[in-house]
């Protein structure tokens, strides 16, 4: 096995690129069936806003991204919704390719074949790739950008200021996804600082280019960090005027790592965390071991660089956002996921030496198999999903958890709503974007004849999402509706996700 | 003597045994790394494992469709007027659009603090197995009356039947008779609106900003108290000490002064009209900056 900054593509290559097709093929097949939530309607409305001020309110990657996407697959025939959400499904076949490779790595292919698996097996993960908001993306460039800088910390000068740049970039461009990506700065600036006293301290056990190659952190975090900002500035002006709210958004309070982890299935949790334990491990073996040498140094700085990576990513965004499932730690999990896989993958050969592969393989499948089976149960609604530990759904309902993102589940009514509304109805749509429900129509999801409502006072018919907090707007409808009584509902382990209102005569 | 001897020799060479064998296997134990290896692997495959087992009992833990359909049937047979459903949970919400329409639902985290105007019965319909299930509503639901019989099960469901002790009959239900309403800037209208976690239907207008929200009724039959509660819509709290005047026909019959958050309850004593058809209303003055406030009264015998 080999230290993570030492890639080598070509043997990973077979298995990147199938990894790379499959995500590309499942998530383009999957994207159509998500509803629109608020924060993708934001990104969406950021499209048509490209060329405005009004753009420069938020993080430009995404909204340019969906704009390019939606041009190329509405010209081929493609859906909008689809068309806007490609974006997503290309920044998965992304991360999945660089996390095989970098599995392969670390660990060799039963963990290339791992990792991904690892990411994408869990109903949020998944779900993140089926909708145009720039969590995936964010994830995508944060482990480029961090595999990259793996890169920088092995070479020799001259390319070691070239990686630096390009993982300065590539940060640059996960800030453009979502500014609060630039917490993974510290964890660059750190490993800098880290893999310099390592090599410091085992100066006996290793070469001397080594100890020369670890040193320059300064000048390679001022490359990385003077390229990533140039990059920000340059694609994003306004951001000098943009004020501390993109970067520092709202604190999640003291339930939000409790709520982190209800988020993801528990076995993955468990491999998360035993990963996070070995490569501590390795890292603490190495600092003490000085010239005897059980774990290399270098291999000792691509753990760091790892678990660096992952806990600035948890720290930044859980410890910084509301609590709202999996999103703001998106960007963590490719981290885990890579050290999870190769605990797997060593505790295997450990565990049981002559049987490793089957180990591995019955490890893995236990492992898997119960987020593939919720990711199932809660497509189209993986947002609504929680995990064993919480009790699922029901349990996040009993305990106030959210149950979506922000009224994406109406998606799920609208077939039903289609079919059943009477001719020309006004439909209200609280707690829904408008620029979702212009969507549906547009995609032919929601038929041509039923009218938007200003209010439920103008409306024949209210279209609710239940999103855990305020119920107001439902119970406005139903006082102008005169009626209680929903018409339909979307229900996710008996949780219900949205309720349609209906006067009298409106419901067929 | 021998005989002991003997016994006592072939004891201590048995002891001998499983010494030397336990220090064969003591001294042939994995080292630290493999040890931590099947430990690790044994978690993952454990917590694998139980989740695969939560979920294949989380079916069996929530109603199906014939456990509803078998609620619906009893609750059509069995309701009168005067009876409510409670849920619980809260979220069972599934109920709202199965149960016959003249059974209104209440889906509330706590009962406790909570009217129950015109409340004789009320069927509590729990999900015992869901997760996350509390019985804090059927505690708070018990203290108010006693259950009658055994709790039926309906698959999933658990349905029971309270008779509330002191029942709270209203005369009249003053949103109800609302005549004229008027507040700062806007006239105040009767409407749903969640307050304090949970529906209330009442009087919605602004007070404060120099006015009061000023509320007639068409007259009805006065009784003992008038009770109702004032709350600020889409906010914790009422912005200050909010006023309550209440005004029999032209007089003054009382006032009340209320704070805090929630859905805040007063009571104005109305004794002295008991039994009289009289026309009443409530005047609610806020402080700066004042608040859309939501009102309801009734009047109580």
């Amino acid at each position: 096995m080999s230290a993570l900054p030492h890639l080598r593509w070509r043997a990973a290559r077979p298995i990147a690129a199938a990894w790379a097709l499959a995500t590309l093929a499942a998530l383009a097949a999957l994207q159509g069936a998500p509803g629109v939530s608020r924060d993708e309607a934001a990104v969406l409305a950021g499209t048509a806003a490209r060329g405005g001020g009004e753009r420069h309110a938020a993080p430009p990657l995404a909204p340019s991204v969906a704009a390019i996407t939606h041009a190329l697959g509405a010209a081929a025939g493609l859906g909008h919704a689809r068309a806007y959400r490609l974006g997503s499904a290309l920044a998965g076949a992304l991360l999945s390719a660089l996390l095989a490779a970098a599995a392969w790595q670390l660990a060799g292919p039963a963990a290339a074949a791992l990792a991904p698996a690892l990411f994408w097996l869990a109903p949020r993960t998944l779900h993140a790739g089926l909708v145009a908001t720039p969590d995936l993306a964010l994830a995508a460039l944060a482990l480029a950008a961090v595999l990259a800088w793996g890169r920088a910390s092995a070479a020799e000068s001259r390319a070691r200021a070239a990686w630096a740049a390009g993982a300065g970039l590539l940060l640059g461009a996960a800030v453009l996804a979502r500014a609060d990506a630039w917490t993974l700065a510290i964890a660059l600036a750190a490993h800098a600082a880290g893999a310099r006293a390592l090599a410091r301290r085992t100066r006996g056990a290793v070469d001397a280019g080594e100890v020369a190659r670890a040193g320059g952190g300064a000048g390679k975090v001022a490359v990385a960090v003077g390229a990533g900002a140039a990059l920000v500035v340059l694609a994003w002006p306004a951001v000098l005027r943009a004020g501390a709210s993109p970067w520092l958004p709202p604190p999640g309070g003291i339930s939000a790592p409790a709520v982190a982890l209800a988020a993801l299935p528990p076995s993955i949790l468990f491999v998360f965390a035993g990963g996070l334990a070995q490569a501590l491990a390795r890292i603490y073996a190495a600092v003490r071991s000085r010239t005897r040498a059980e774990v290399a140094p270098h291999d000792a700085s691509g753990d760091a660089l790892l678990v660096l990576a992952a806990l600035a990513a948890l720290a930044g965004s859980t410890l910084a956002h509301a609590p709202a499932g999996a999103r703001p730690f998106l960007h963590a999990l490719p981290f885990l996921a890579l050290l999870g896989a190769r605990a797997v993958v060593r505790a295997a050969e450990l565990a049981w030496p002559a049987r490793r592969g089957a180990v591995a393989a019955a490890l893995a499948l236990l492992v898997l198999y119960p987020g593939l089976r919720a990711a199932m149960e809660a497509f189209p609604n993986g947002a609504a999903a929680w995990n064993e530990l919480a009790g699922g759904a029901a349990g996040g309902a009993s305990r106030g958890l959210r149950r979506q993102d922000g009224g994406e589940a109406v998606g799920a009514l609208l077939r039903e709503v289609s079919a059943r509304a009477a001719p020309g109805a006004r439909i209200w749509w609280p707690g829904v974007a408008d620029g979702a429900v212009e969507l549906y129509g547009r995609d032919g999801r929601l038929r041509a004849d039923l009218v938007p409502a200003e209010g439920p006072e103008d409306a024949d018919l209210a279209v609710v999402p239940l999103d855990g907090g305020s119920r107001d707007a439902e119970y406005r409808a139903w006082a102008a509706l005169r009626t209680a009584r929903p018409s339909s509902g979307v229900y996710v382990d008996e949780v219900p996700l949205a309720f349609v209102y209906a006067r009298p005569g409106a419901w067929r | 003597v021998g005989l002991v001897a003997r016994e006592v020799e072939v004891l201590r060479s048995a002891v001998r045994g499983w010494g030397e064998a336990l220090r064969r296997l003591w001294g042939a134990r994995p080292g630290a790394a493999r040890i931590a290896a099947i430990v690790f692997a044994a978690g993952a495959a454990l917590s694998g494992a139980a989740s695969l087992a939560a979920q294949a009992r989380l079916p069996g833990r929530l109603p199906s469709e014939q456990d509803w359909t078998a609620l619906r049937a009893l609750l059509e047979r069995e309701a009168r007027p005067g009876d409510v459903v409670a849920l619980s949970p809260a979220w069972a919400e599934r109920a709202r659009e199965l149960l016959p329409l003249s059974l209104p639902v209440l889906a509330a985290r706590r009962y406790a603090g909570e009217d129950l105007l015109g409340v004789r019965r009320v069927w509590l319909v729990s999900l015992p197995r869901a997760p996350g299930f509390s019985w804090e509503p059927e505690q708070d639901l018990l203290l108010r009356g006693s259950p009658t019989g055994r709790p039926a099960r309906l698959g999933a469901l658990e349905v029971a039947r309270l008779d509330v002790a002191f029942p709270i009959l209203p005369l009249a239900f003053l949103p109800d008779r609302v005549a004229r309403a008027e507040g700062a800037g806007a006239d105040a209208a009767r409407e749903v609106r969640e307050v304090a976690g949970a529906p209330r239907p009442c009087l919605v207008g602004r007070a404060g900003d120099g006015a009061p929200l000023a509320l007639a009724f068409a007259p009805l039959r006065v009784g003992r108290v008038i009770r109702g509660h004032v709350g600020a819509v889409a906010a914790e709290a009422l912005p200050g000490p909010a006023r309550i005047s209440l005004f029999v026909d032209a007089e003054e019959a009382g006032e009340a002064e209320v704070s805090g958050s929630g859905f805040v309850p007063f009571q104005i004593d109305t004794g002295r009209f008991a039994g009289q058809l009289r026309a009443v209303s409530l005047r609610v003055t806020l402080p700066p900056p004042g608040a859309e406030l939501c009102v309801d009264a009734a009047a109580l015998p």
